[in-house]
């Protein structure tokens, strides 16, 4: 299937994909700009290894939601295992539903939406990006995370290493609240900002004890 | 009288514990092990007399052709010499020392392999074949990278740092390296360790797949695999679906490691090769899944054994960059000034100070490797290596390296024989067994 739609991609088609029976690696490796839309659930690495292309999927989907995306949209109505967005360079990535542990782990660039809550780990070792979690986060938020921002609307299971808080601008706020707003998300919710508290980026200005970390 | 020193209290263990007291951190550094183990200089070949005859060298040719990954991929990895170049990141190396170690492949129609830091353009000019690292990190990991790809390479450990994951220090994350990997310039990197979007062998089995499907099932992917449970991790890295296992042991380099795993973590090459031999062959996938060995390979010696004792091909990192003028004074160069040593004792790669300009981002330093010069010196060096081995293949009567097999060895010591599972010379026990 992935052969047919690569060929279909590099002719810029619109696709739609009929009982995708939650197969693994449904459109992966896809290099243009093309849409596809997945009608019903998808396994583990669905939209992934992609650079052009505008996914939507009706349904849940596995683990490694549009994993190393370059660039891109993915837009998924439901559920979404561990690790969605992982490693995305670009693009941005929507779940409709929750996000399973590692939401956006070790993401470098662009956007992860979850409508719903996220699991223990979300953004760890992130580099670059924005992750914007509606509802609650699990455990050890953005440990050991480089760069970029986690917004949390819910309730935060606990901070990472080396995560901290910061105070969220009127403008910062603005522009979740249009991101928010270009998936048809109406509420308006007043976000708690993570970022990176940059003491991990030099091991030998860590104190003593904080050593343990690295 | 002199005494002699206390062999618990060596003068590297006072040296120890008097640095880790004023860093308060263990210590991060490059090369490879210190220690003392079991390696191939522990084997010889049992070369032909009247039992069998040699090759004649000037007219009876000895094959050197490897075909690497035929398992699943339509284009397996065909190299012209069972020795290629192993995945050493643009960030530990300079763009240069790439660029050689590419060109020095395409020279002698072996690969090369990318590593920790996405794909060089230079280094993807270079190298006809190609190897794409898949690592825990993914840093600089673009899907049209993989797509030019001869073959790729998931990493799930190294040698050198098993069960941990890469390391640069700041000195050398700068400008187009920290761009690259999407970091912050100048902070000290820690990779992870774990891959971001699997986690057991039943993951990494659609993961494979992924792989697959995005390269049109076309070239062959390899697991790496840093040598420890090595029978267990083949076995489940064989039925993922590898094409090819990569068996990196403890004496493998590195650019920077802590040092307490790359002294005690891992086992050595020896064992590790049979461990993988006698895993393959228990799954009936011996000659179907293809092993590559690294870790020490100096010399063509080393390549024949580490393919007598069962491996199909192995890959030099080290030994490349010895080649590239790694430790020795040139024109320009001084040891002492850079990195406190004399040349023949450094293995100060972390630093980023590297005198040849082979593991630096000094632009300064790196002008003292001309990529041209470094990849005639280490083409010539793989060119002697295959005719090291094929010389001692005709020895041992046979004209194929790949015809390489157990018997044509005996151990130099128990410890040899027990690990190899060769029979100690003069005698025909095989020690342990
Ligand atoms: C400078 C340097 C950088 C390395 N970078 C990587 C890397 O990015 N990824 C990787 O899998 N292994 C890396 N390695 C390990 C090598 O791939 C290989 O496992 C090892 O060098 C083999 O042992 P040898 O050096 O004794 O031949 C590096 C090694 C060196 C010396
Ligand atoms: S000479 Fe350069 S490559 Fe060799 S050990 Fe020293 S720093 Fe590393």
């Amino acid at each position: 299937m992935n052969r047919r739609l690569k060929d279909l991609a590099s002719e810029g088609a619109d696709v739609t994909v009929v009982n995708p029976g939650a197969r693994h690696n449904t459109a992966v490796g896809l290099l243009h700009p093309c849409k596809i839309d997945i009608r019903g659930s998808v396994g583990y690495y669905s939209a992934s290894l992609m650079d052009g292309p505008e996914v939507t999927i009706d349904g849940n989907a596995g683990w490694g939601l549009g994993e190393n995306m370059m660039s891109g949209r993915i837009v998924l109505s439901r559920d979404a295992g561990a690790s969605a967005a992982s490693t995305i360079r670009g693009g941005e990535v929507f779940v409709g539903g929750n996000a399973g542990a590692r939401a956006g782990i070790s993401m470098k660039g662009g956007t992860l939406v979850v409508r719903g809550s996220a699991g223990f780990l979300t953004g760890f070792m992130m580099q670059k990006g924005r992750i914007i979690v509606c509802g609650d986060v699990g455990e050890a938020v953005g440990d050991s995370m480089y760069e970029g921002v986690i917004y949390v609307a819910g309730s935060i299971g606990s901070l990472g290493n080396d995560a901290v808080l910061e105070d969220v601008s009127e403008d910062e706020l603005l522009d979740v609240w249009g991101t928010l707003e270009s998936y048809g998300v109406e509420e308006r919710p007043v976000f708690a900002k993570i970022v990176s508290g940059r003491r991990l980026y030099h091991l030998d200005s860590l104190e003593r004890l904080e050593k343990s970390a690295i | 009288m002199v005494m002699p020193n206390s062999q618990v209290w060596s003068p590297w263990v006072i040296d120890d514990i008097h640095a880790k007291a004023e860093l308060g951190r263990y210590r991060i550094r490059g090369f490879s092990t210190f220690q003392k183990v079991t390696h191939f200089d522990d084997l010889t070949f049992l070369s032909t007399g009247l039992t069998r005859f040699p090759l004649e060298g000037y007219k009876e040719r000895c094959s050197t052709r490897t075909v690497l990954g035929a398992r699943y991929a339509e284009n397996p990895l065909a190299l012209d010499t069972p020795i290629y170049i192993t995945g050493m990141s643009y960030g530990a190396l300079s763009a240069n020392a790439k660029t050689a170690l590419g060109r020095a492949a395409t020279l002698t129609g072996t690969a090369s392999c990318t590593g920790d830091g996405g794909m060089l353009d230079r280094e993807r000019e270079a190298s006809e074949k190609l190897i794409y690292q898949v690592l825990p990190s993914r840093y600089g990991f673009d899907p049209r990278h993989l797509a030019q790809a001869q073959a790729i390479e998931i990493v799930v450990g190294q040698g050198a740092k098993p069960g941990t994951g890469g390391m640069l220090m700041g000195v050398k994350v700068l400008d187009e390296i920290a761009e690259m990997r999407d970091l912050p310039t100048g902070i000290d990197q820690r990779s992870p360790a774990r891959h971001p979007d699997w986690l057991g062998p039943d993951d990494l089995a659609i993961k494979i797949e992924q792989l697959r499907e995005a390269t049109d099932w076309s070239v062959p992917v390899h697991v790496k695999l840093g040598a420890c449970r090595v029978a267990d991790d083949v076995k489940l890295a064989a039925k993922a679906g590898a094409d090819a296992v990569v068996i990196d042991s403890m004496v493998a380099g590195t650019g920077a490691s802590a040092e307490v795993l790359l002294d005690h973590s891992g086992i050595p090459t020896v064992p590790a090769i049979v461990m993988a031999r006698e895993a393959l062959r228990e799954l009936g996938l011996y000659g179907k899944v293809s092993l590559i060995v690294s870790g020490g390979i100096r010399s063509g010696a080393d390549a024949a054994k580490a393919l007598a004792l069962g491996a199909d091909a192995v890959a030099i990192g080290i030994a490349a960059l010895i080649a590239l003028n790694c430790n020795r004074e040139i024109p320009g160069s001084d040891f002492m000034a850079e990195v406190g040593v004399p040349a023949g004792r450094c293995h100060h790669c972390q630093t980023g100070r590297c005198p040849v300009g082979i593991t630096t981002q000094d632009p300064d330093l790196m002008s003292r490797l001309d990529p041209d010069e470094g990849a005639e010196r280490v083409a010539n060096f793989i060119n002697s290596m295959t005719m090291e081995m094929a010389l001692l293949t005709r020895s041992l009567g046979k004209s194929d390296v790949h015809s390489l097999e157990p018997e044509d060895l005996a151990a130099l010591t128990v410890e040899a024989s027990a690990m190899s599972r060769i029979p100690l010379a003069g005698t025909n026990k095989v020690f342990g067994d």
